[in-house]
Order: C-alpha cells, then structure tokens, then sequence
C-alpha cells in the first residue's frame, strides 16, 4: 500500500503548531515541577535543583490550595449546568423565528461573550459597588439595606459566577442555534400531525436530536470553568481572603506574582490532570451511551 | 469580482497585523551612544523631557519606554529569561527584593560609582541611601524618588464635630474616628484600606517594635504588633472604619464618609483634581504616633542592567538624575518627591504646606523590610490574618499564632 504523503503535508503545519505550543509546554511545565525555578534560576540555570516531588507534596498541604481546589468545584457546580441550561433555554426561544428582530436578538446575546473582559469587569465592578452601586441602589428603593456583593465571602462567589454564567451563555447559544436548525423539518411535522403539543415536541423531538451539540457543549463548558480565571481576576482578585480564588488564579498568584515557577507548575500539572480525567470520562461514557 | 476581492481583505490584514507584531520587538544592538531606559508609568514623556538636558551634553541618545505598573513583574521576567533587557530601570522598593534576587542587576559598590560624587551614599535621605536598600550586602539600585504616608482629613468636618485639631495620637485618632462616625448611617471616622499591608506595620512601629529582629528574621511576636492589632481591630470593634472591600477613599474623603485616611502624596493629586471645590477644607499632617511618629518610606530606586554593553552611559544617567536640580525638575514634572537631601532643603517645596509636612515626614520614615516577596508572602499574611479577625471574625489568638508561624522562617537575609 502506498503511503500517500499529501494528508500528512496539510495537516503538519497545524499539527507542528499543536506540539509545539500545546504539548510542549506541557512536557516543559511538567519538568519544571520537579524543580525549585524561581526568578533567580529563570536568570541562572545553573541556581536551579532538582527537587523531586517535593513541590507536589507542599502543594497537597496547602491550604489555600485546598481553598483554590474547592472553589473551583463549586463554580463548576454553579456555573457548568446554569450555562447549559440557559444557553439552550434561549436557543430554542431564539429559533422561534427567523425575523430581524429575532436575528438582532442573536447578537444582542452573543455580544457579552466577545467583549473585553476587562470592560465588562469595570462595569459590573461599579453595579456591585457597596456604596453607590446600581444593584444597592436599586435595594435600597424597596428597603432592603446595602449588600456586600463582592465584600461578603460566600456572596461573591454567586456574585463573579454570575458574570461569568452571564459571558458564558453567547457563544454556546450559537452553538444550540446551529444545531437546532439543523433539526429535520419532516420530524417537527410529524409530531405536529400527531397531535403533539410544541413542548411535548420540543421535549421529546428536539432535544434528543441536540445530542450532540448537548455533549459538546457540555465538554466545553466544564474544561472552561475548571480553568474560570478571568472574571475572579479582575472582580475580586481573588478575594475576599481567598473565597474566590480558583485554581489557575492560584496558579497565576504563585507562578507570575510571587516567581515560583516550580510550585505553579506542579498545580498546573495537577490541575491538567483533573480535566484530563473529567474529559476522558465523560467521553467514555458518551461512547457506552452511543453503543447502546 | 467583488467578492474575490474581498476575499483577500481578510488574510491581508491578518498577515499586515501579523508582520507588524514581528517588527515590534526591536531591541537595540549592542551601541555605546544609546541607552535603553524602563520607567513605570503610563507615559514617557516627561522623562524623555527630563533627560533632554543629558542627551545633549553626552550626546548618547536615550531611548525611554514607559512600563505600566502592572505588567512590572512579567516584562521583568521575560527580560531575565531571554537576556535583553534596558540599560537602566526604575524599580519600586516594594520589587526591588526580587529584582535584586534575580542577579539581573549590576552591583554598585564603592569602586563602580567611586567616579560618580552624586551617587554617594550621603547624597540621600537616611531611609534609602546606601545600605539601606542593601540585599546580601551588595547595593544594586540608588534612589530616585519618595513617597511615604501622612494623614488627610478633612478640617471641615473635624471641626463641626468638636475636634479644633488633627489627632496626633493613634489613640487620639481612634477616639475621633469614633466621634465622627456617630455622624450618621454610612458616615465614618476612618478607612482602613484591606489591601494595605505597610499600615499595621507603621502601627507597629509607632509602638515600639520592629517587624524583623537583630538577626533580620520577621517576627510579628512583639508588644508592639500586639498594640497594632489593638488599634487595628479597635477600629473595626468601634465601627468607625467601613467593612466592604470596594470603598472607594478618594470619594469617601470627598463625600465625607471617610473624613480622616493615610495615604501617600498622589491623593492630594486625586482630590484636587476630582474635587477642586474642596480647596481649604482639607490638609495633611504628619501620621499619627504613639512612642515614635515614623512612617513608611516607599518610592523607586534606579538600578542598571548587569548585562548592559554601555555601563558608563548607564551610571553617567544615574549621576545626572541624582543632581537636587534634576530632582526638583522631576518633581515638578511628575509630582514626585525628590530623595536627594539639598532637593528636600529647597525653599520651592518648602513653600507648599502639603509639600512642608511630606518632606518632613520623610525625614522619619524606614522602607518596608526587604524580605522575599513581601506582596505575595509575608504582607499577605499579614493582610490575611488581620482581615480575618476583624471581618470574619476569626479567633485572634490561633490566627495570630497561625501568622507568626507562617511568617517566621521568612528573613531579609
């Protein structure tokens, strides 16, 4: 058989650029975790030593990586099945209609999702705002007193989780949208002829057929808040005292504030391996689904 | 037609954008006339002013980039792993640490800057000249300008509420701030910013104590800090302080909520310019004291490149910033105190109250240990422990002895 080179010539060049700056860095961070690199051996290689899994074992007697670990579990918690839900939820009543007011609708959605988030911080920064905030304001019209919404530990995990949910919705309603639309006419009509109501149809015909797009999005949306770091960044900074620190925010702090690049490396080793397993779950459990 | 002409709009850009990426990255070659010169700042332009004067008695031409203060750590890091870096940068006290720890900074001993006479230790006011910026013993910066920390409030609202003058006292201020936020709902005496960890730290030293030993280990175990914790978390127990994170100070003093702070020069800068109406109704006074009134002294140092190829361009820079004339410039330009004595001495800062009672604070101000990482570590801690007693409300003796633990095995050595 001959080996037909062609295939292998287009598809290198993206295939280089994977390895090159998604594997190898992985390789690079897991031998960096084995090490004690700082910022003075990042100037002078010869500083750095060998340390083992010395840096592992200080990790897992961290408590602010305890706290990080935690966090992250209940913002995925939160936020993965809010997405989810709300993305499909306002796919189907968007795909209602064709009409441009439906279609201007579209954007309007997808606009949090591609705007910078460091607009988007400034923004809900100042509707959070304790003292003159919108959202206090608001409150105090009907007498309820000032909430702390970004002060108070345990609300501000909702309080940065909403945002982000609130981000997260435009670009998997997009996803749904595409899918939907890709939902064989005959079948709705058929249910229609039968008698069955739109949300018997929706419920039994249409979503079953948004398998795919479900699971896809599903995949997506977990991977993307077990990495949650941009709206904690710049809402919180991870605080109050730690209560919205995430693991890559941790990681961030450690790694690019604090210069220890071998203590971030080995959590961004063990962060990688969480999402490595969660995926192939999921995936093997997709693939049981399938074959049945 | 049309649309295969539009079709090529969009690789085009991306390639021109890309290209233009590329080309950023030019990093000047190795050149006896250039220096290369990183300031902290949004803007260059007024330290290429200031250097002008400098550019045409050498004729080296200096090239200034200004760094945002938040991009410090990483521009600094990739300039260590790759090995290009400036000529000379401007390095905050609170990094210098870490900059130093990275051996990317020439050593400035007395052989080096010996040629230099506006480089010597005695040019500078006690708090950061010569070994007090010192790290394993080795000086690698100079100093270039101040910044410390004096009280503001607002003598308008002291004096409806009875109190004819600033307190003196931590004790004194703690009872007026208790006053003042009998005022009304969402009014208060004071603010204690839940980021700034040099404040109990200037509590502790007014009481007495240091924060770090003979030996230069930290030790937050003393009567001292145990006085600051008091103070501290008094104020909270008293509810003159706010407890909400986003307390915005410069419109807390504005509006009055907070009528009393302590904060550096760039708020007078920030109040003026929100608030010119205010003019007359607020003033600093040097912070207040217990056994000792001494304040923190913050700022930049200037240090040189270690892998420079033009090190008597960089130092001739150093000497030329170093001169009280240069300094007083530079104040006038940017707002920024001087750290050479005879600029501190001359009559146009004297002249301005606000300046008067800043410079005479600086004569009685230490820099924050240099120990590792004090952002990220030691004044995190620090931060931490207090903010959980006093907004969580967390056991003060196991957080306390929780801190002293974690904090213990940090040094300056």
């Amino acid at each position: 058989m001959k080996i037909r080179l062609a295939p292998y010539a287009f598809i290198a060049p993206a295939s280089i650029l994977l390895l090159a700056f998604g594997v190898l860095p992985i390789l690079v961070a897991l031998l960096v975790s084995f090490t004690d690199m700082n910022l003075a051996g990042l100037g002078n290689w010869s500083r750095i030593q060998f340390i083992g899994f010395d840096n592992y074992v200080e990790l897992f007697t961290d408590a602010s990586f305890w706290q990080a670990l935690m966090n992250t579990g209940l913002f995925a918690v939160i936020g993965v099945p809010s997405v989810i839900l709300l993305s499909l939820g306002v796919a189907l009543l968007l795909n209602h209609s064709n009409s441009r007011f439906f279609r201007a609708l579209r954007s309007f959605y997808f606009v949090p999702a591609i705007t910078a988030i460091v607009a988007i911080a400034l923004v809900w920064g100042y509707l959070y705002n304790t003292q003159f905030g919108l959202f206090n304001h608001l409150l105090s019209l009907v007498g309820v007193p000032p909430v702390q919404w970004l002060s108070d530990p345990a609300l501000a995990k909702f309080s940065v989780a909403l945002v982000a949910i609130w981000r997260g919705t435009g670009l998997n309603i997009i996803i749904f949208l595409a899918a939907l639309q890709g939902v064989p006419k005959e079948y709705l009509e058929a249910a229609s002829l039968d008698g069955a109501s739109r949300i018997r149809t929706t419920i039994s015909i249409t979503i079953p057929l948004l398998r795919f797009a479900i699971f896809f999005v599903t995949i997506t949306t977990i991977i993307a808040w077990l990495q949650f770091f941009d709206e904690p960044f710049v809402l919180t900074k991870g605080g109050p005292l730690g209560a919205t620190t995430s693991v890559p925010l941790f990681l961030y702090q450690t790694g690019f504030s604090s210069s220890q690049f071998g203590y971030a490396s080995a959590g961004s080793v063990v962060l990688f391996l969480i999402i490595a397993i969660v995926t192939v779950i999921q995936l093997r459990s997709r693939r049981a689904d399938v074959d049945q | 037609m049309k649309r295969t002409r539009l079709v090529w709009v969009a690789p085009l850009a991306i390639t021109t954008l890309a290209l233009a990426g590329c080309s950023a990255g030019d990093s000047a070659a190795g050149n006896p006339d250039e220096l290369t010169v990183w300031v902290m700042g949004d803007s260059s332009a007024n330290f290429e002013e200031l250097v002008a004067p400098f550019v045409e008695d050498s004729g080296i031409d200096v090239d200034v980039v200004a760094i945002p203060w938040d991009s410090v750590d990483q521009k600094f890091t990739t300039a260590v792993a790759s090995g290009n870096g400036p000529d000379v940068l401007q390095i905050g006290i609170s990094k210098l640490r870490t900059f130093a720890d990275s051996g990317a900074l020439l050593p400035l001993d007395e052989a080096t800057v010996a040629d230099y006479p506006n480089l010597a230790a005695d040019t500078f006011i006690d708090g950061v000249s010569g070994d007090a910026t010192a790290i394993g013993g080795e000086v690698v910066s100079v100093p270039w300008v101040a910044d410390t920390r004096v009280l503001f409030y607002r003598s308008d609202i002291l004096e409806e509420n009875g109190i004819t003058e600033p307190p003196t006292t931590w004790d004194e201020l703690r009872a007026d701030a208790k006053t003042l936020a009998k005022r009304g709902d969402g009014q208060f005496g004071y603010y204690i910013p839940q980021w700034d960890s040099a404040l109990p730290v200037i509590m502790t030293w007014d009481h007495g104590d240091e924060i770090v030993t003979a030996d230069g280990a930290v030790d937050f175990d003393t009567p001292g800090f145990a006085a600051a914790v008091d103070l501290y978390s008094g104020l909270y127990a008293d509810g003159s302080v706010p407890t909400n994170a986003d307390f915005d100070q410069t419109q807390g003093f504005i509006s009055g909520a907070a009528p009393m702070l302590v904060s550096g020069p760039y708020l007078a800068n920030a109040i003026s310019s929100a608030a010119p109406e205010l003019e007359g109704k607020w003033s600093v006074a040097p912070i207040p004291g217990a056994d000792d009134d001494r304040s923190v002294l913050a700022g930049s140092n200037l240090g040189v490149w270690g892998a420079t190829d033009n090190q008597e361009g960089a130092l001739a820079l150093l000497d030329f910033l170093s001169t009280a004339e240069t300094q007083l410039t530079w104040y006038g330009l940017d707002g920024q105190l001087p750290t050479v004595k005879s600029a501190l001495e001359d009559e146009s800062l004297a002249s301005d109250p606000l300046t008067a009672v800043y410079s005479a604070q600086l004569n009685n101000a230490t820099i924050l240990p240099l120990v590792p990482n004090w952002d990220g570590e030691t004044g995190k801690a620090l931060l931490d422990a207090l903010n959980s007693i006093v907004l969580t409300g967390a056991d003060r003796g196991s957080t306390l002895d929780a801190l002293f633990q974690a904090t213990g095995s940090t040094s300056i050595n």
